[in-house]
């Protein structure tokens, strides 16, 4: 383990377990740029020939050595695919793209359809680029914070407090999503990201039952769940948001994610089976989320080198989906960001 | 009462190494120590840098220097309280904390290093209450860095 970071004694267990099990060292960095849940950077993702996690320089304590547990569980799970040669993302690929941007380009013409104010053409392309990457990002993120979230609530105990916390404020900014799009992106793909977030959290809240939100802290701001159960925080404020009458749909997320889920046995001992065998279920979990979704052909089972590279030709992908779509006004519709690439 | 070029050259060390480029930091600090070697603030700013680029035994040393020169540097005291954890000096990183948090008991780092450190040397109950306490600045400084955020 590199790193000039104090760390607790549990997470620095962690951490040399992991570089155990991977035999690979583990640098921990830190960065102010660094994303909020941090980084991971690893050599089965990239090519590169460490793993590396880079943490947002404000965190300090023990809130730093959450993100660390996540991320290093993260980093088993892929680890242990990698070594069974089988570690494989959802990428793209030119068809595929052309296929998801369709499929939002139709849903949004009956969206708008019912709509008085009509979004401008070159709004709406922009608006199909973007949800086409949003999902392919949840796609890939998503169905893996529960899996690593309960792996650290079992495998970590000594973080659970540092863990309620840091979900809460997760599944609070789940919630609000894309809030501020709501009126513009076609209805169906508002829900099925709420869905998403929703199942998540009845997941967690199962998990995280017979925990109260840190009654011992004096948070003034926290102060209102006190004696309240993790349970009740996480489902019932759901239950305050617009789109709750669409539940059906987050219920039945949330009941593909427990047949998969309930099968991992989270008090195993930690070994590259047991992570390989969580890898496994977190593939086919989010194969059956994709099949629920109608996006069975948006995207494409392929190893993290291809996807990189797929990463580069994205801009190319994608002029090429809205030239299918829009023939010869492509260019009056393209957005700023793809300009000059046509 | 520091220079107004003292206070240039820490206020440029300081935007490099909040971008982690700590040589360059160095540079600035160094500089501003050959023009003020009686300033706390400059051994402090360096002793930051030395620990975050390993190199520990010059941290203790800019530390102790910035506390020579003013023992009531809440900061200096729960930066020596870290040096003292990555030396392995556990009872002296308590009493190294516990010093700071006379002075600040908002820190939630020094709390968080007197946590570790009474971890290593098995006194578990007391480091659960450090531990705590850090949890709970940590999230206070992370909500209001949040509402911050949302305001921008």
């Amino acid at each position: 383990m590199k790193t000039q970071m104090p760390l607790s004694r549990p997470i620095r267990r962690f951490v040399k377990q992991t570089e155990a099990l991977l035999d690979s060292e583990l640098i921990l960095r830190r960065d102010p740029e660094a994303d909020p849940g941090g980084t991971l950077v690893d050599m089965y993702s990239y090519n590169i020939d460490k793993n590396v996690i880079i943490i947002p320089t404000h965190y300090l304590g023990l809130i730093k050595d959450f993100i660390i547990a996540r991320q290093c569980m993260h980093l088993l799970i892929k680890g242990a695919a990698a070594k069974k040669s089988n570690y494989q993302v959802c990428s793209f690929s030119a068809d595929s793209v052309l296929r998801g941007i369709r499929q939002i380009y139709i849903d949004a013409l009956k969206d708008e359809a019912k709509k008085n104010k009509k979004l401008p053409v070159k709004n709406l392309a922009q608006m199909l680029i973007f949800l086409y990457s949003k999902f392919h990002d949840d796609i890939n993120s998503l169905p893996w914070t529960p899996i690593t979230n309960a792996s650290v609530y079992y495998q970590v105990p000594e973080i659970r407090k540092t863990e309620i916390y840091y979900l809460i404020k997760e599944g609070k900014l789940g919630m609000d999503d894309m809030a501020e799009s709501e009126e513009i992106i076609p209805q169906r793909y508002f829900v099925l990201n709420k869905s998403m977030h929703y199942a998540r959290d009845q997941f967690l809240a199962k998990i995280l039952l017979a925990d109260e939100l840190m009654p011992v802290l004096n948070i003034p701001q926290m102060k209102k769940f006190n004696h309240l159960e993790v349970k009740e925080m996480l489902t019932n404020r759901w239950t305050y948001t617009s789109w709750y009458q669409s539940k059906v749909v987050g219920d039945n997320i949330h009941h593909i994610m427990e047949n998969y889920l309930e099968k991992i046995d989270w008090t195993a001992e930690p070994s590259l089976d047991h992570f390989y065998e969580i890898y496994q279920q977190g593939v086919n979990m989010t194969n059956h989320f994709i099949s629920y979704m109608s996006m069975k052909d948006w995207f494409v089972w392929d190893t993290p080198k291809n996807m990189l590279e797929a990463q580069k030709r994205k801009k190319e992908y994608e002029i090429m989906a809205l030239k299918t779509i829009f023939g010869e006004y492509v260019g009056q519709v393209l957005p700023d960001s793809l300009k000059g690439k046509l | 009462m520091m220079s107004q070029e003292v206070l240039v050259l820490l206020k440029k060390g300081r935007a490099y190494a909040s971008r982690t480029k700590y040589k360059d930091a160095l540079v600035f600090y160094e500089k501003a120590l050959s023009l003020d070697p009686k300033n706390p603030e400059t051994w402090y700013l360096r002793a930051v840098v030395f620990i975050e680029t390993g190199r520990i035994t010059e941290a203790l040393s800019s530390c102790d220097r910035a506390i020579a020169l003013d023992q009531d540097y809440a900061d200096a005291w729960s930066k020596k309280g870290q040096v003292l954890y990555n030396l392995e000096r556990f009872e002296d990183a308590v009493s190294a904390c516990n010093r700071a948090l006379t002075m600040n008991a908002n820190d939630a780092a020094a709390w968080y290093i007197k946590g570790v450190c009474l971890d290593e040397l098995g006194r578990y109950d007391e480091a659960e209450k450090a531990y705590d306490k850090s949890l709970e600045l940590e999230i206070i400084l992370d909500i209001e860095a949040d509402k911050k955020r949302s305001l921008k």
